[in-house]
């Protein structure tokens, strides 16, 4: 039974999708702030409890949502984080995926359309897990562990998150073709290939500080100007 | 619009620019003004020959100059001031969104959930309860901002006698049932009588939004003293003491401004949009009132003071129209 950390302060909105989401089967748990949800997520001292999902608002009292968010990926957990925010405009958004969430939803927001996304991040984490092929993958001297989120480097091990996972897979089972950004924005991101954005030049970048030895002259992961970016496994 | 700390310092850094580009050139001005009398003065007493027209000249070019430096000290002010108020009005924006859009993605969450499952009638229940929460949120806001934008710069036109003591009791009690608090919280003290001129309906708003700040603010008891009275020289009093968390004295500045609220706005942890004391200040001016506040300081609670004109000595015939 997957489970779910609601991190909410506002206790009607809690308590709604918190009986919608047991209705459905999930295992959930809410917590009221921001230095609660991290406490219960990374759990130090005592045996993590496991989430496999947090929804996220990002007004919350004490210390906000994107800084929750950039905490636990400091922390290094890389829980698939969907965040629910007022503030629906693009420049939120991109934000919001920036700092570390994994998919973004304005308020007010339609139940099934909820349910849906939050499906779907648990079913892109199963693709970039192990549900599509490859599970693993070597670029260069880079050893990618789809399964556990990670890349084995000159002696460092990276983890992945969700995005960068899925992004990195993406390239790698179009390994020498070029991929446009239209697709990955559409693919990863799941939002419409024409959104203008920098996100996905800072995640290349990203991946390049994983995969490259030297990520400002590439061997691996090449920008093909005005077509989009073209991963090489053997240089 | 504060939603992150990245833009939120761009902000701060935008505001400090403009202040420091002000302050400099002031600086600039009054020191060529200085240098340029010095050296005016000091060629003057050197010369010879029409020494009175440079005595005139000096002197149309120290009033000149003094009137350009306080051009330029009027012009930052006023900038300074628009800075603040656009900060605020970015905090407003952010607050009503809030606000507005939580009751809104409430109402709807319950209405799909009502639509899509089957309910216990217990549960139905309790969830047209969560609804009926939600939308006194929502008017409660509508009623603000609409308050907000009927009471500013406006004095009351047909004063009309009421009961100042009946008025703030009543107002007490729709406080009580709102917030669902045990009766004793609040502890009326004063007159059970005070007849005034004003607008009952315009001050009743003010009277609730001092209580419900006082509720708001208040730790995890509610203890609020409410006193009426009246002075020898026709004035009413109103005074809400309440033991919640109080503020510093740098905030009590700026209280009453529209859109002010303590804190950023994405770390807030109490709901509100920044008008209910601004309504309160509004509704007291058109009375030709003052209100104020004071607080020891954080965590030490807050006392918040009305004082209105227009007291009726002798009670009119006929039915006061106090609400």
């Amino acid at each position: 039974m997957p489970r779910i950390l609601i991190v909410e302060d506002e206790a009607n909105l809690a308590k709604g999708m918190q009986f919608n989401f047991e209705i459905e089967g999930y295992d959930v748990a809410v917590a009221a702030d921001g230095a609660e949800a991290l406490k219960r997520l990374t759990s130090k001292g005592q045996p993590p409890e496991g989430f496999d999902l947090v929804i996220l608002d990002v007004m919350l009292p004490g210390m906000d949502g994107y800084a929750v968010a950039e905490r636990l990926r400091e922390a290094g957990d890389f829980t698939p984080i969907l965040m629910l925010t007022a503030k629906g405009r693009p420049e939120d958004i991109v934000r919001g995926l920036e700092g570390g969430a994994d998919d973004y939803l304005a308020k007010p927001f339609e139940l099934p359309v909820l349910l849906a996304r939050v499906k779907g991040l648990l079913r892109r984490r199963e693709w970039a897990r192990g549900g599509a092929e490859p599970a693993a993958a070597r670029v260069g001297e880079a050893e990618v562990d789809f399964g556990n989120f990670e890349v084995r480097a000159r002696g460092q091990t990276f983890h992945l998150t969700l995005l960068e996972a899925m992004l990195l897979k993406l390239l790698v089972q179009n390994a020498g073709r070029v991929v446009s950004k239209g697709e990955i924005l559409e693919k990863v991101w799941n939002v419409s290939p024409d959104t203008a954005t920098r996100a996905v030049d800072n995640f290349i970048m990203r991946l390049r500080k994983y995969i490259e030895a030297d990520p400002r002259l590439p061997k691996h992961l090449h920008t093909v100007r005005g077509a989009g970016y073209k991963l090489v496994l053997e240089a | 619009m504060p939603a992150s700390g990245s833009q939120l310092s761009g902000a701060k850094r935008r505001k400090w620019l403009h202040i420091t580009v002000g302050v400099a050139l002031i600086v600039v001005t009054v020191a060529l003004t200085v240098g340029w009398q010095i050296l005016g003065a000091s060629e003057i007493a050197r010369a010879r020959e029409a020494v009175t027209l440079r005595w005139v000249v000096y002197f149309f070019g120290t009033v000149l100059f003094s009137l350009l430096i306080a051009g330029l000290v009027l012009i930052v002010t006023l900038l300074v001031r628009e800075v603040r108020l656009n900060e605020r009005q970015s905090n407003f924006v952010s607050a009503v969104t809030h606000e507005l859009k939580t009751p809104v993605a409430s109402l709807k969450l319950y209405l799909d959930t009502l639509q899509l499952r089957e309910l216990s009638d217990g549960r139905r229940e309790e969830f047209y309860r969560t609804m009926q929460q939600d939308l006194q949120r929502l008017h409660a806001t509508i009623n603000n901002v609409l308050n907000a934008a009927m009471y500013t710069d406006r004095h009351v036109v047909d004063a009309q006698p009421l009961d100042l003591a009946k008025l703030v009791r009543h107002s007490i009690d729709l406080t009580v049932t709102r917030h669902q608090l045990p009766p004793d919280c609040f502890r009326y003290e004063g007159a059970q009588e005070l007849m005034i001129r004003g607008d009952a309906t315009a001050l009743e708003t003010a009277v609730l939004n001092l209580l419900d700040n006082a509720v708001k603010y208040s730790k995890d008891k509610v203890e609020v003293r409410v006193e009426v009275s009246r002075n020898g020289d026709g004035q009413a009093h109103l005074r809400v003491h309440d033991r919640g968390v109080g503020m510093s004295r740098a905030h009590l500045r700026f209280i009453f401004k529209r859109f002010y609220r303590i804190g950023r706005e994405v770390r807030r942890s109490r709901t509100g949009t920044g008008l209910g004391l601004f309504i309160v200040k509004s509704v007291v001016k058109g009375h030709r009132g003052t209100v104020s506040a004071e607080s020891p300081g954080p965590d030490l609670g807050s006392t918040f003071t009305i004082t209105l004109p227009g007291v009726i000595e002798e009670p009119e015939g006929g039915q006061p129209a106090a609400s």
